[in-house]
């Protein structure tokens, strides 16, 4: 049977047709899933373009098949890398005080799973099951539900944190479509900065973004504890969940302490100002705030490696930037320091193709080498030029926005 | 550890009498004190923690305790109690008369502060004031131990994710926090007079157990746990039993400092509510203040200071508790929790 006439067919007689073909389990599918599963069961796969099929699903306006075979592609790369880490043969003997077994499987080389090792899930958001797939996630609730581990320092839940990888990868694959350069530059060991150019307008997709190009491309998914500000710890329900997917607050005790702990530290030194840019300043990176960061990884020790994205800054064009707005909202909330809200005319987020480039990074001092406040502004602006410089070069190279 | 009274000597010195050959090795110090009889005054003995502390102390041969509170005891012991205002002079006149080696301070902010009901902002410290003084005048204190309490940092949300001894605290000051402050700063002040005297600040995560009967067990063994909408906060706890040990870890190894007491990890609260089998019943603000309201009138008071903690949360730093106080509390937060809602598993 063509697709042509599955498509014509109602989802009853789809079913009703599955299930003459043997294709059993299906009553959950969608009518799009059920089109693909028959298409392919009929017909030798390989005479529509190849792979398609498999993309199923609801199509998304504006990105082409062609890229939802490619993040159906990427998406499979990802899940065999990630298995590696995973020892599926041996299950974890870790036994909480009340006698729930745990049951998940052991690291690769260790004895225990991710939850109830050593608290390096904190650092490295290796999947507890081995796979990311809504399929795991009654495994990961009954940790959740049973409370059988704890959360890090910062209030880091490795499996609402899973979770939400799971979820926010249909942006990154399939919506947004991130291409990511460079990922080597991001050292896979002991602490470091990762600074970018901050865009939104809404939401901060680019944390989002950020953090699973390290999660998807690099060679140990390695979590970027981003730090935010104090907004998030007033509004609700944001509050705590920005906390439990590994964000952090952005003070300095709190940057200071990721960075002891030797995380990888997101920050977006151009604030809320970057964030709230209006449509005709995008990607002109402003001032990265008062350089406050290259003295962190100065004392820490630390490489800063700077990340031009491109995508982030038109997923919500900001068509104005209003002080008044912002007036009215401090009046009815004063406890929130908002200077200035952007509007955007699109209640859902374009869909942008993204390009993420991660640049060499730029290594800290001697400890013989003194360097002193102007030292470090000098070095803020130098990053703040080489990331202008690659979002210049990316979007040369680039054809089309979508 | 052994960190001692290198001071002692020297304060006799200054004052000229018997010992007068300059600070002793600290060594010394410790063998002349172990085998002295040591007289230990406890204000605030009355409280579910004062009273353990208590009976814990007294059948110890080498100390001597007089308990002191301006209520009658939850907890029985046999050591001389004295019920008398902790906030008029009498108290100091007490001290005086005793003549303690050792005080412990429990009561250090009137329960009024924390309750939130009407007494004037002096007398809330007023206690303190007079204790310390007293403590000046006598030469015979070696060593406070005060129960101040992690309200201190407040519960704000430009705090810190993890607040260390020396973070400042940030936002508005409940009354509470403003009266901790002020207590501590008394202790500052006192400890720039009188650098002999070892002033050992410890500030308790909220007490937890199945027995303290605080404010925060009452209202998280609730059956029906009202909750702030939208919010989920952090929350530390220390055991009731680990509490009294902390106190007397303090006694045995006087450290002059402050220090936060917390057990290990941490939890959100609707892991805390999840662990215990408690419903809970997200509100919002208003409605959430009102059910508070209610449970006060009901007599399960829940103090305004933790109002703010069950909406930002508090998450404290305890490296100096392990490392330089030399503390490990016997549960973790998770333990404490599970054993407050009746788990009587062994501890692992």
């Amino acid at each position: 049977m063509t697709r042509d006439e599955l498509l014509s067919m109602t989802k009853k007689e789809l079913a009703a047709l599955a299930r003459e073909s043997d294709i059993s389990g299906r009553s959950t599918m969608t009518k799009a899933a059920l089109i693909d599963a028959l298409a392919q069961h009929g017909e030798p796969i390989g005479e529509e373009e190849p792979g398609l099929g498999r993309a199923g699903g609801v199509a998304i306006p504006g990105v082409a098949p062609q890229d939802r075979v490619e993040a159906r592609a990427r998406r499979d790369a990802l899940y065999e890398r990630l298995k590696n880490f995973i020892d599926a043969g041996v299950h974890c003997e870790w036994k909480s005080i009340e006698g729930y077994p745990c049951g998940l499987p052991v690291l690769v080389g260790t004895a225990r799973c991710g939850l109830h090792g050593d608290g390096a899930i904190a650092d490295r958001a290796i999947p507890l099951t081995g796979r990311l797939g809504f399929d795991t996630w009654p495994r990961l609730w009954r940790h959740l539900s049973l409370v059988t581990y704890d959360v890090d320092a910062f209030g880091l839940d490795p499996v609402i944190a899973e979770m939400a990888w799971h979820v926010l990868n249909m942006l990154y694959f399939d919506y947004f479509r991130v291409e990511v350069e460079g990922i080597e530059n991001v050292p896979m060991e002991g602490g470091a900065l990762i600074v970018a150019n901050h865009g939104g307008a809404a939401l901060p997709y680019d944390a989002a973004m950020l953090s699973l190009a390290v999660l998807n491309e690099a060679d140990i998914p390695r979590r970027v504890r981003v730090i935010g500000t104090e907004i998030f710890n007033m509004l609700p329900v944001v509050s705590h969940l920005y906390r439990k997917v590994g964000a952090a607050y952005a003070v300095r005790a709190d940057a200071r302490e990721l960075l002891r702990r030797g995380h990888l530290l997101g920050v977006f030194p151009e604030g809320e100002r970057g964030f709230m840019k209006p449509v005709w300043e995008a990607y002109r990176v402003g001032r990265l705030g008062r350089g406050g960061f290259a003295e962190l990884a100065e004392e820490a020790s630390a490489p800063i490696v700077p990340v031009a994205i491109v995508g982030s800054e038109e997923v919500h064009p900001a068509v104005m930037v209003s002080k008044r707005l912002a007036k009215l909202v401090r009046v009815f909330f004063p406890e929130q320091r908002v200077e200035e809200i952007a509007i955007a005319l699109n209640p859902i987020p374009l869909p942008i193709r993204w390009h993420i480039r991660f640049l060499p990074p730029v290594l800290p001092s001697s400890p013989q080498q003194h360097l002193d406040a102007l030292d470090q502004l000098e070095r803020s602006e130098d990053i703040r030029r080489t990331i202008q410089a690659a979002l210049d070069d990316i979007l040369s190279k680039r054809r089309t926005a979508f | 550890m052994h960190v001692l009274y290198p001071c002692v000597a020297s304060r006799e010195a200054r004052r000229g009498t018997e010992m007068s050959t300059g600070r002793y090795p600290v060594s010394v110090g410790v063998v002349l004190l172990s085998s002295m009889m040591q007289r230990v005054l406890i204000t605030g003995a009355a409280s579910w923690t004062g009273g353990h502390l208590v009976r814990h102390l007294e059948t110890r041969p080498d100390l001597e305790v007089s308990a002191v509170d301006d209520r009658d005891p939850v907890v029985e012991f046999e050591a001389d109690f004295q019920r008398l205002s902790l906030d008029r002079l009498t108290l100091a006149r007490y001290v005086l008369e005793v003549e303690p080696e050792v005080v412990i301070h429990l009561q250090a902010v009137h329960p009024t502060s924390e309750h939130g009901r009407s007494a004037e902002a002096e007398e809330r410290i007023l206690g303190s004031l007079a204790l310390f003084g007293a403590i000046e005048r006598l030469d015979t204190v070696r060593h406070v131990i005060v129960k101040s309490d992690t309200a201190f940092y407040g519960a704000s949300p430009r705090n810190p994710s993890v607040l260390s001894e020396s973070t400042r605290p940030q936002g508005t000051p409940s009354r509470f926090q403003r009266d901790l402050t002020e207590m501590e700063r008394f202790i500052v002040q006192a400890t720039i007079r009188h650098p002999d005297i070892a002033f050992t600040v410890l500030r308790f995560a909220p007490i937890f157990g199945p027995r303290v009967g605080n404010p925060i067990s009452r209202y998280l063994t609730l059956p029906v746990v009202p909750t702030l909408m939208g919010f989920d906060p952090r929350l530390q706890f220390i055991h009731e039993d680990d509490a009294v040990s902390a106190l007397e870890h303090a006694l045995d190894h006087p450290v002059s400092g402050t220090f936060n007491i917390a057990g290990g990890g941490q939890l959100y609260l609707s892991r805390i509510l999840r662990l215990g089998r408690r419903i809970p019943q997200p509100l919002p603000g208003r409605l959430f203040e009102g059910a508070l309201g209610g449970l006060s009138r009901a007599g399960i008071d829940v103090p305004n200071h933790l109002r703010g903690l069950l909406k930002h949360g508090r998450i404290t730093d305890t490296t100096a508790m392990s490392e330089i106080f030399g503390f490990e509390p016997r549960y973790t937060c998770r333990q404490t929790a599970l054993h407050a809602y009746g788990y009587k598993e062994e501890t692992s």
